[in-house]
């Protein structure tokens, strides 16, 4: 080896040489002084880089940095995007053959499956976030209260589950389904172990019967109700007993007052 | 597909550290790891390069960093979440001081430079891999590294040197 170049002490420094190379940077560094001193140089630059830095690489990666569940998220979404650009080609096409009287075949998906698919979306979607989980925080619950129950048309307490260890992080407004009301309010609550549950609330159903539903999609729980008033789909990831608890829990406070519509309690 | 998975999982702390040392804010560079794991995922098998994920994905990453830069110099709300220093207990041997103001320094250094020096001296990934992610040739990338190390060098100081000095 007959010339040792800077770039090459600089690969030496950063481990990039091949082993003849380096053994021959190692031979030159044994008589060269200064240029020792700037390999030392380099290499205490980069031992200071990983000791700043190389910490992050070794935390306790969140959840909503998992590649399954974004994968999981995207083909829910992508299932339901196929499902409508299939939907609308059939629809173009029956309606170019006169056939616009066929059109129920779309509409064989009752609402409570939509609006529980739409609670768990809403609910994967928002739970993932931390500083823009809720549009209104929990801290103003009249105000959110007042707000979400203009834009729905209904009347929408917020459930206090205090008992059940969870408090309010806040709400949002979401679009729904046209067909069936268009607005949707999503609750969230927390707990102190940063478990969340969403509960997401629409208008009651054009039939306005009293209806419940308990649904499990990926490990994700959905408990559903429908009144003359609201329907309401309860979203978490809690344990059986703890989810059973809380949905009882929120169905008790939102249907107070309500004594016609009592599937549990059974009148 | 799971196959994809895994190597995308196996390189998410890597991505962090990257966008981690870039951003100097959690928040900040765990939301641009996000965007790029969904870009990664949604795209379709065909868009996927054949051998392994790592480059590919901190191309995306660079991409995204860069443009978030850029819509950053439009607004200014970036000052805001950009200004709390956010890092991760350094080890003691370096002492506190040193390492804060090597982060400065780095953080200083022209983009160009900093993508390019992380990539080495913490990524540790190989020049060429490198030279890939940034798009450049293997010279161009080589005369970042130099010119960032001697700033580097001259904002920190040339700490004593004897130790490596050999007597002989």
């Amino acid at each position: 080896m007959s010339e040792i170049t800077r770039d090459m002490l600089m690969a030496y420094a950063d481990g990039q040489l091949d082993p003849a190379t380096r053994q021959a940077v190692d031979e030159h560094l044994a008589t060269d002084g200064e240029a020792a001193a700037e390999v030392a140089v380099m290499q205490r630059q980069s031992d200071a880089i990983r000791a700043l830095y190389g910490p992050a690489g070794a935390e306790v990666v969140p959840g909503r940095l998992d590649p399954r569940r974004i994968a999981a998220g995207m083909s829910r979404n992508r299932a339901r995007r196929f499902v409508w650009a299939t939907a609308a080609a059939v629809l173009l096409g029956l309606g170019l053959a006169g056939g616009w009287f066929l059109r129920p075949v779309l509409e064989q998906r009752p609402a409570s499956a939509v609006l529980i698919a739409d609670a768990i979306n809403a609910h994967s979607v928002y739970v993932a976030e931390n500083r823009h989980a809720v549009e209104v925080g929990g801290a103003d619950s009249e105000h959110l209260s007042t707000w979400l129950s203009n834009r729905l048309q209904t009347n929408l307490g917020m459930p206090n589950l205090e008992a059940e260890g969870f408090t309010l992080v806040g709400g949002r407004l979401l679009p729904g389904e046209p067909e069936l009301g268009g607005r949707a309010a999503q609750l969230m609550y927390e707990d102190a172990g940063k478990e969340r549950v969403t509960i997401y609330v629409t208008a009651a159903l054009p039939d306005k019967e009293p209806t419940y539903q308990f649904s499990r999609y990926e490990g994700t729980d959905a408990f559903y109700w429908a009144n003359s008033r609201i329907t309401c789909t309860v979203v978490g990831t809690l344990p059986d007993e703890r989810m059973k608890a809380v949905s009882q829990m929120i169905y008790a406070q939102l249907t107070e007052g309500e004594p016609e519509q009592t599937p549990y309690r059974g009148s | 597909m799971s196959d994809f998975l895994d190597q995308v999982e196996a390189c998410v702390p890597a991505l962090r550290r990257y966008a981690r040392a870039l951003t100097r804010n959690v928040d900040l560079a765990d939301d641009l790891v996000q965007d790029c794991l969904e870009r990664a995922i949604s795209r379709p098998g065909l868009f996927r390069p054949t051998g392994p994920v790592r480059a590919w994905l901190f191309t995306i990453l660079l991409n995204l960093y860069r443009n978030s830069l850029r819509s950053s110099r439009r607004r200014t709300w970036m000052l805001d979440s950009a200004a709390p220093d956010e890092l991760s207990t350094p080890a003691p041997q370096l002492g506190h001081l040193a390492l804060a103001e090597m982060g400065r320094a780095i953080d200083a250094l022209p983009s160009e430079q900093k993508e390019a020096l992380l990539l080495i001296a913490l990524e540790g990934l190989p020049y060429q891999e490198a030279a890939d992610i940034l798009k450049i040739p293997l010279g161009t990338l080589m005369s970042r590294l130099g010119r960032a190390r001697a700033t580097l060098r001259s904002v920190t100081g040339t700490p004593a040197e004897p130790r490596l000095r050999t007597v002989k």
